[in-house]
């Protein structure tokens, strides 16, 4: 292989990673249980739609056990591979430049945005047919201009704790940070907030013509907040324990990086879904 | 009873996670990855810390490894795809159905086109990339071993949901026998929706096995995705600080511009499948015609559909455009020239998309400008037929086994892409859509062009895998006989579209049965030559010479021996130098020899 490893071998055993179950020099585990639990997950979700219906051909049962055992070996591997990848004895690793993780973010965001596309260009091609295709719902609420004034405050929150990190400010890095998670998850609850309006108060058509874009737009949007304040809680809990400093703070940066853009999937969302179905 | 398990599986991981979270520590590993694995200080060159046997392979991050789990899944996944290419063949032998039944037909098809270009060709090709392009780049590993890893395991179950169909068949009859109820493994039938899953034939469709294949593609997509950031972050990062863009080989170009090109296509496939199962199972709008329509779904699936073309053949190029000068002694011509036709080939192939779609009454304003995007993407494409028949140019040339498939691969290329730029001009596609002329046209390409490089790359770089050597005459004639058949096989199909025969049809007018028979020979050739191909190289793993000079090509005479050709040099006299390594397949009879050759660095 490369130069580094071209030194005597024999009496260079590779130490044992920090890993569980104790990997095999640089193998692991942590993959086939993460790919195991990922598979569980999707066959889960197969035969969930095969046990709808009358004329369902299998049982609830076992979609349930998939789908819950799936999850489950996928986060535990999940857990157990980034802890021991990036957590435990944060101190004692060399530190790298977290290029590469910048960059995989990076590209995730590139395919993110091609995820979002194909919700947009289907409300886009309705939007341009005949216009209103149906009932709208009541869509430029207080509601939304609140959850948005939210979600732009945390990016700059986040922002702010991130240049503090950067200044080595440690106290204020945790404030801004704190405050980021909170207002992500008032975003959350807003958004919950704006379907029960919606669906339950109003009775908005889930499926029709407008719901469907609605709700697969607003609800992958969701998601992704969702995921993004989970994110950033983990980021919190590792700065409260004294993680990251002014050299090491990869994992704010990459986080940063995809709450931002999904800021900026919400703004576009805003403009486009619900002032562009009236406007 | 069963109602329990949840419970048991969640608490094992929680468990798992707990002793996970108290295991004991030692010192940390000299240095860390970037996803979290560790790089030990002999990757790849001994065994000493890797496990043996099953284990090995189920817990390897080594992309050599991951590598080699690549090419065997992608070639297992090829062979069943290939068995289905038999069937449809065997059927098209008589005009009438009677070989198989028309249901059977429309299932080969479908699956037919998806396990071919989902898990045939873009993993195989990923697995050369694993294996290569690290020691092309001069870099440790891949970017994020752990990833490469977890991409390639996720591939095995996506196969099992897309073709789910058949196996759940097959289960069935075998479980039938015994007193349990199978009509839950019977109801799922193979998927027969074409492998454009064009709606509404595809929302309509009962089959609920359509929904298992739509997840299945999505897994498979996701994996693919995952790979691809790896090649791209690999590329970027993980190069030597020596190693400048100039100097990037023109096999990781195309790697790159391929990984660029997955980035923007696959996700989008993604969520329109998803959108699908949405449409097919809550009632959702989107391809209903109310909604987006047939139309919407055809925009999506090409804006995928086309740059997919092009991440199946891309890294093809790529071989061809590596390999081809070693066999000619020269340097490869215009390679800064390959290099921008590729990059333009993939900014390019985002932009005709619509070029699948002149038969549907679109625009006819938009109709032209995507003939003539189409017209122009056959530029690039041909700048590098011109290069590689400029690096053959008073070349010496040596009609090894590799050559000889880079060669075939380059004259099927002529027709194959000359035969699209015919399907690019509107008033022809409009009479040619749906005949058999489009089906010779991408298969002079995808049989054609892609197996011949992988096979090219095989020939090429089977010593330097296996430290052994094949049998030379029996690749020679197999490339051949490869050549041979595409072209007995796809050719007879162009004529076929010409007088009228439509694609996609299990019967069709006895006039056409004649042309018909001689694909179908073409056909069993191409499976015969596979065949030969596949022995060839199994017992040659086993039994071949094992090779001691690592300088297999000659390459060093004319200055082209490569930077993973001296990885292999350094590895086989390392070998020597510590003899006995009993655990080594490659070395382990080997006898040093005592004309070590002296290692010299070309760069
Ligand atoms: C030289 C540049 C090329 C041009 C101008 C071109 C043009 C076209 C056109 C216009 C069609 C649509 C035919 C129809 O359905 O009516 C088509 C179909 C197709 N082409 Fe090409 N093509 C080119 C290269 C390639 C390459 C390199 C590949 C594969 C690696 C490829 C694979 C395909 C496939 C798979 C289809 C059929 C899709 C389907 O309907 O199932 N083409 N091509
Ligand atoms: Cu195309």
């Amino acid at each position: 292989m490369g130069s580094a490893d071209e030194s005597s071998e024999s009496d260079h055993h590779a130490p044992a990673p920090a890993d569980w179950p104790r990997g095999f020099g640089e193998a692991s585990w942590w993959p086939l249980a993460t790919a195991v639990g990922a598979a569980g997950l999707y066959a889960g979700a197969a035969l969930a739609l095969l046990a709808r219906g009358e004329d369902a051909i299998v049982g609830p049962a076992l979609p349930s056990v998939l789908l819950v055992g799936g999850v489950g070996i996928f986060l535990a591997s999940l857990y157990g591979w980034t802890y021991h990848g990036f957590v435990a004895r944060y101190w004692k690793r060399a530190a790298g430049d977290g290029l590469d993780l910048r960059w995989g973010m990076v590209l995730f965001l590139a395919t993110d945005v091609m995820t979002f596309a194909a919700g947009f260009v289907y409300f886009f091609f309705v939007r341009t047919g005949p216009w209103p295709p149906g009932e709208l719902p009541h869509l430029l609420s207080s509601l939304v201009a609140i959850n948005t004034a939210v979600l732009v405050a945390s990016s700059v929150t986040l922002h702010v704790a991130h240049e503090s990190i950067r200044g080595g400010h440690r106290r204020r890095f945790l404030a801004f940070l704190g405050a980021t998670v909170v207002l992500g998850v008032v975003f959350v609850g807003g958004q919950l907030l704006e379907y029960y309006e919606l669906l339950v108060v109003e009775g908005a058509a889930l499926t029709d013509v407008f719901g469907s874009a609605f709700f697969a737009l607003t609800g992958l949007h969701g998601l992704h907040v969702a995921l993004g304040v989970i994110l950033l809680a983990i980021v919190l809990v590792r700065a409260g324990r004294g993680q990251f400093s002014a050299e090491r703070h990869t994992a704010v940066a990459t986080t940063s990086m995809y709450w931002h853009f999904v800021d900026a999937v919400w703004l576009f969302l805003v403009v486009t879904l619900y002032v562009g179905s009236v406007a | 009873m069963i109602g329990a398990v949840p419970g048991i599986v969640l608490a094992v991981a929680l468990l798992g996670g707990l002793a996970a979270y108290l295991r004991v520590q030692r010192d940390p590993p000299p240095a860390w990855y970037a996803d979290g694995g560790v790089i030990s200080p002999t990757v790849g060159l001994t065994r000493t810390e890797k496990p043996s046997g099953v284990l090995r392979w189920l817990t390897t991050v080594d992309h050599k490894d991951i590598g080699l789990l690549y090419i065997l899944f992608g070639t297992a996944a090829g062979l069943w795809g290939a068995t289905d290419a038999m069937m449809m063949r065997t059927e098209l032998l008589v005009p009438e159905t009677v070989v198989w039944n028309v249901e059977t037909y429309n299932a080969v098809f479908t699956t037919h086109g998806l396990t071919m270009l989902f898990f045939f060709v873009t993993p195989v090709f990923t697995g050369i990339g694993n294996y290569m392009l690290p020691l092309l780049l001069d870099a440790d590993d891949m970017a994020f071993p752990r990833i490469n890893a977890v991409a390639f395991w996720l591939l095995p179950p996506s196969l099992v949901l897309v073709r789910g169909g058949l196996i759940s068949d097959v289960l069935g009859a075998v479980l039938g026998v015994l007193p349990i109820g199978v009509g839950a493994l019977l109801a799922l039938e193979p998927v027969s929706m074409g492998w454009t899953m064009y709606t509404p034939l595809s929302t309509e469709m009962a089959n609920p096995q359509i929904d298992v294949t739509l997840l299945g593609l999505h897994l498979s997509g996701i994996a693919t995705t995952m790979a691809a950031i790896n090649f791209i972050v690999t590329i970027v990062t993980e190069r030597p600080d020596d190693l400048g863009w100039d100097e990037l080989d023109i096999f990781s170009w195309n790697m790159l511009v391929t990984s660029g090109l997955i980035l923007l296509a696959f996700p989008l496939l993604g969520s329109t499948v998803i959108l699908l199962l949405l449409d097919r199972n809550f009632g959702t709008t989107f391809f209903a015609i109310e909604g987006g329509g047939p139309m919407l779904w055809q925009h999506l699936f090409w804006f995928f559909g086309h740059p997919e073309v092009y991440i199946l053949v891309l890294p093809a190029f790529g071989l061809i455009s590596l390999i081809l000068p070693k066999f000619c002694g020269r340097r490869l011509f215009g390679f800064r020239f390959i290099v921008y036709s590729t990059i333009a080939i993939g900014v390019m192939s985002f932009g005709v998309w619509a070029h699948h779609m002149f038969a549907t009454g679109m625009d006819p304003r938009l109709r032209a400008s995507f003939m003539a995007v189409s017209l122009a993407i056959a530029i690039p494409s041909a700048i590098k037929e011109f290069n590689w028949i400029a690096t053959m140019w008073n070349g010496s040339l040596e009609l090894s086994a590799p050559m000889i498939c880079i060669v075939g691969a380059m004259s099927t290329f002529v027709i194959g892409g000359i035969t699209g730029v015919f399907l690019a001009a509107v008033p022809v596609d409009l009479v040619l859509h749906d005949t058999h002329y489009v089906v010779g046209h991408f298969h002079l390409i995808v049989v054609g062009i892609i197996p011949l490089a992988m096979i090219a790359a095989s020939y090429y770089w089977f010593p330097l895998i296996t430290g052994r050597m094949y049998n030379q005459r029996l690749a020679r004639a197999q490339a051949t006989l490869l050549i041979v058949g595409a072209f007995v096989t796809f050719v007879p199909l162009l004529v076929l579209g010409y007088m009228g025969m439509p694609r996609r049809y299990a019967a069709y007018p006895a006039e056409f049965v004649g042309l018909n028979q001689v694909a179908s020979i073409g056909a069993f050739v191409i499976g015969v030559s596979v065949v030969l191909w596949l022995v060839n190289l199994v017992q040659s793993i086993r039994v071949g010479p094992i090779v001691e000079d690592a300088d297999v090509w000659n390459l060093k005479e004319t200055g082209q021996f490569t930077r993973e050709w001296q990885w292999f040099e350094d590895r086989i006299e390392k070998r020597r130098a510590e003899r006995p390594l009993p655990d080594d397949h490659t070395g382990a009879e080997s006898e040093p020899s005592e004309e070590a050759t002296d290692p010299e660095k070309p760069d």
